[in-house]
């Protein structure tokens, strides 16, 4: 395909088939807005940017020779631990200081500044995300609730930081790879001024029941359900039928909300822990858009969703994440075994 | 004069039969009053083959089925338990297999069946046996006797598989949920469906409002059913309406026996009066209803419990607990459907193959009526049937029926026991064999008296709901007519061709009954409240009483005592 690689696109420009350039999460996001969900404002500094930052700032030779001086000293990658860790810690210190070369620096501002113009919201808070092409170790950074042009660019340095994790290097030196060589983008993303937030499956993960999606969602930001820290209501919804199968709605202490920041963790107020953090008519809209999205990737889905305080419903209903979801396949006939397991009981008493 | 045993091989033997068995059931369901000869030999042998055919077909884990005697036209049964843990386990690893077909494909395996069983009647039911040879006739005979036994092959190789899922759907409720087969839910699960029998019901609604619409109703309503015939073709429309009436008759319900286990009395197509009664009835009481919108209220109630239900059930359990609850329902539509394939169409062809040759040998002398044919048995027919002008069987048919009536006027004590052995150790014997068919159809559960209800009479619920209403006993057919609607019907048991009656009924009370038999099954369908296993409902309770019948609880009260 021709694409025009830039450094950094909106989002609604992008598609799966920018993976390479943009990184999954980014261009995950963007197939998102290109079959219609209603995905955060935001834009994506696609794998050129960093390359861009690493070349002009003179971190890719000087990374280089940071690792080449300690192999050369005899570093053994496998034992040295501590040595790794302090390399790591060397790089990351570097990056973090360099300046972005203005030209970066400059394109960053501009979409940021016309972010907060279609938000309407000055200095609007977002999330930082990593945004990797190929799988890699690290590369799992998400900075959230960054306000401002300099906490942009500061975060989005600590991303690309955090492809020299001390994994990471060593992951590279054992497969022989560029030392700087990391496909990273990143995506910097309106935050959600979340009532709630949560996951669905599309698919009951154990079970392996394509015909059932399972929600789990807490009050506040959908990292309270993610991390597992608390434990949080949770739907079973019949996908065929389009019905709520089963709810729990469990004592819900805590939620994680944005502070002035980052985020921190905060009490969820008395008169809320007990009651559902979503409603029926929100539960079912959620599996609505889900059943699109698995339709329209052709797998069992993993997505995160937030309803916006800000908004009514529907519009209110905002999507972060879309991914293939990890589940149990179900052995043909299991079922019909553990059946017939039960009808011979009946014969054993 | 030398008689033989009417079912030689398999008369009740004490000496030999306690060996087996120091319990024999008589069948109350079936063999009440007691059997002609002839029907007896069809049903004991070949009910029995059926059942221990489908037993080993299935490879059942504990039971070989059931043994089956003959005695004063009683069916006596015994179960056929296996006997040791070894054979015990090799039946469940073939048992893993053969139950597979009920699980994946029911609906296909039974249209198999259903059109194996219309091709095995079709040369039966099309031959002309008053032009028929002696030899064709004879021919005929057997071909409906190896009809006769592969419909109970087949009849109860699906009612074991089916049942078994039942019986499992049931502890599925009990442990899930906390209730059984009694409970309103569990009959909202299991009913709603169409079927064969509900088409006919349906049909002859539809006959009703057809005879209305053509102005026919004043003919019905002046007229007895028995000359209903007569009366239509001279009236105008009456031809074009008898078109569609025998059409329907040819087509579907002409099947109907009043009694399933019987030949010996008439089926709709030689005598329609019952199906002129049903119309008649309907006329009368009013056809401002459609059992299609009864039907969909029953589909949207199941749609509704299965759904509200689904949710108490764990997400992991769901799929598989769905697979049982769709066999189950698999269950109750074969249980009220089957009637109609296997033993009414069956049983009207045995007979209608019988009186066929009947009329040849009241004519050739070989005996008085033709009604004479049930109490010989197959032998006898072959015996005579080339032939019958060289053979006198009426000492035969004349010892036979005295018998028969000395049957009738006694009854038949509820089982046989060797010494020593009670009716406890015995329904102990039968609820541990967890035979699925013994469970659910024959023994039913007890009714249980709870004094601080104060009620007159206890039973068991086969469909959830109170009414209120006016005893009407039945024990026939004929007595159905007396029935108006909002009665309460009081029957030893009930028959499929009085399906259409429970349309205008307002409960059922039987002696007998389990959850799977015709009163509970169309009782659920109609929506109706019924109590079975009051054991003694029809004596107890006497035509005109007025009644509360709180089937939920089990319990019947005498309103005007």
């Amino acid at each position: 395909m021709d694409m025009d690689c830039k450094e950094i696109f909106w989002l609604d420009e992008l598609s799966k088939e920018y993976n390479d350039m943009v990184g999954k999460k980014c261009a995950n996001l963007g197939e998102l807005v290109k079959i219609g969900l209603r995905v955060p404002y935001g834009f994506a500094l696609s794998v050129k940017a960093y390359e861009t930052f690493m070349e002009e700032t003179g971190l890719k030779e000087k990374v280089s020779q940071i690792v080449e001086k300690e192999i050369n000293a005899g570093l053994d990658v496998d034992k040295e631990i501590g040595r790794m860790i302090e390399m790591s810690a060397n790089i990351r210190e570097a990056i973090e200081a360099a300046d972005v070369p203005p030209g970066l620096a400059g394109q960053i501002s501009n979409y940021y500044a016309e972010l907060q113009k279609k938000t309407g919201i000055p200095d609007v808070p977002c999330a930082v995300r990593s945004s990797g092409a190929v799988s890699m170790p690290g590369q799992m950074e998400t900075y959230l609730n960054i306000r401002g042009m300099s906490e942009i660019i500061r975060n989005v340095k600590k991303v690309w930081a955090s492809a020299f994790t001390t994994r990471a290097i060593v992951f590279r030196i054992q497969n022989k790879m560029p030392i700087s060589w990391a496909p990273i983008g990143i995506a910097v993303i309106m935050m959600i001024e979340a009532k709630s937030a949560g996951v669905i499956l599309t698919v009951l993960p154990s079970a392996g029941d394509l015909d059932r999606a399972i929600i789990e969602g807490n009050f506040g930001l959908g990292e309270s359900v993610v991390s597992g820290e608390i434990t949080p209501d949770s739907f079973v919804i019949n996908k065929k039928e389009m019905f709520i199968e089963s709810r729990t709605v469990s004592e819900k202490t805590k939620m994680v909300v944005y502070g002035p920041c980052g985020t921190t963790v905060e009490d969820v107020p008395a008169e809320l822990c007990k009651t559902s953090c979503i409603d029926d008519r929100e539960i079912l809209e959620i599996v609505r858009i889900a059943k699109d999205v698995e339709q329209h990737f052709g797998n069992p889905q993993d997505m995160e969703w937030a309803v916006d305080k800000r908004f009514a419903f529907p519009e209110n209903i905002f999507w972060v994440q879309a991914r293939g979801a990890k589940y149990t396949k179900k052995e043909a006939g299991k079922d019909e075994e553990y059946v017939i397991d039960l009808m011979l009981q009946l014969f054993r008493k | 004069m030398k008689i033989y045993d009417c079912v030689p091989g398999l008369e009740f033997d004490e000496s030999l039969d306690f060996q087996i068995s120091p319990a024999w059931f008589l069948d109350g369901t079936h063999s009440v009053p007691p059997w002609t000869p002839m029907f007896g030999w069809f049903w004991i042998n070949f009910c029995r083959h059926g059942m221990q055919y489908g037993a080993e077909k299935l490879s059942l884990p504990t039971v070989k089925g059931w043994d089956w005697r003959f005695k004063d036209g009683g069916a006596y049964l015994c179960l056929l338990l296996v006997k040791t843990e070894e054979e015990r386990k090799q039946r469940e690893a073939r048992f893993r297999e053969a139950i597979k077909p009920f699980i994946d494909d029911f609906d296909g395996m039974w249209n198999g069946f259903k059109g194996e069983l219309l091709a095995l009647y079709e040369p039966v039911k099309t031959v002309d046996l008053d032009k028929a040879t002696n030899t064709e006739q004879l021919e005929t005979f057997e071909k409906i006797i190896a009809a006769c036994r592969r419909m109970w092959g087949i009849h109860m190789y699906l009612m074991y598989g089916t049942y078994t899922a039942f019986v499992l759907f049931e502890n599925m409720t009990r442990q899930m949920f906390g209730f059984d087969d009694t409970h309103p839910d569990f009959h909202a699960l299991t009913s709603g469906f169409d079927n064969m029998s509900f088409q006919i019901d349906k049909d002859l609604l539809e006959l009703a409002k057809k005879a209305k619409a053509m102005g026919l109703d004043e003919v019905f309503r002046v007229n007895s059913a028995s000359e209903m015939r007569k009366f239509l073709q001279t009236a105008a429309n009456g031809p074009a309406f008898l078109k569609d009436f025998d059409a329907f008759m040819e087509d579907e319900a002409g099947w109907r026996i009043e009694r399933m286990a019987e030949i010996n009395v008439p089926s709709w197509a030689e005598d329609p009066t019952p199906a002129f009664n049903m119309i008649k009835m309907s006329l009368e009481k009013g056809i401002d209803y459609s059992l299609d919108e009864e039907r969909k209220k029953r589909e949207a109630t199941r749609a509704e419990t299965e759904k509200r239900l689904m949710e108490k059930v764990p997400p992991e359990a769901r799929s598989w607990f769905k697979m049982i609850l769709g066999v189950a329902q698999n269950s109750a539509l074969f249980s009220e459907e089957h009637n109609h394939y296997c033993e009414l169409m069956c049983h009207s062809l045995i007979r209608r193959t019988l009186l066929g040759m009947g009329r040849r040998w009241v004519k050739s002398g070989a005996i008085d009526a033709v009604d004479d044919m049930f109490f010989l048995f197959p032998d006898e027919v072959r015996k005579v049937g080339i032939n019958p002008d060289m053979f006198n069987m009426r000492p035969v048919v004349e010892r036979r029926k005295a018998e028969w009536k000395g049957w009738v006027d006694r009854g038949n004590p509820p089982a046989f026991m060797a010494e020593g052995f009670t009716l406890e150790m015995a329904m102990k014997g039968l609820v541990e064999s967890m035979d699925p068919i013994a469970l659910k159809v024959v023994v039913g559960s007890m009714p249980v008296a709870r004094p601080e209800l104060k009620a007159d009479l206890f039973g068991v619920c086969g469909s959830p709901g109170t009414v209120e209403g006016t005893v009407k006993v039945v024990w026939t057919e004929a007595e159905l007519s007396k029935i108006v609607k909002g009665d309460i019907m009081v029957a030893p048991t009930t028959s499929p061709s009085w399906t259409p009656v429970f349309s205008i009924l307002g409960g059922v009370i039987v002696d007998r009954g389990a959850s799977l038999s015709h009163a509970a099954i169309v009782g659920r369908e109609y929506g109706i409240p019924v109590v079975m296993n009051t054991f003694q409902g029809t004596t107890v309770l006497k035509d005109g009483m007025r009644i509360r019948l709180d089937a939920n609880m089990g319990a019947i009260y005498i309103l005007d005592k």
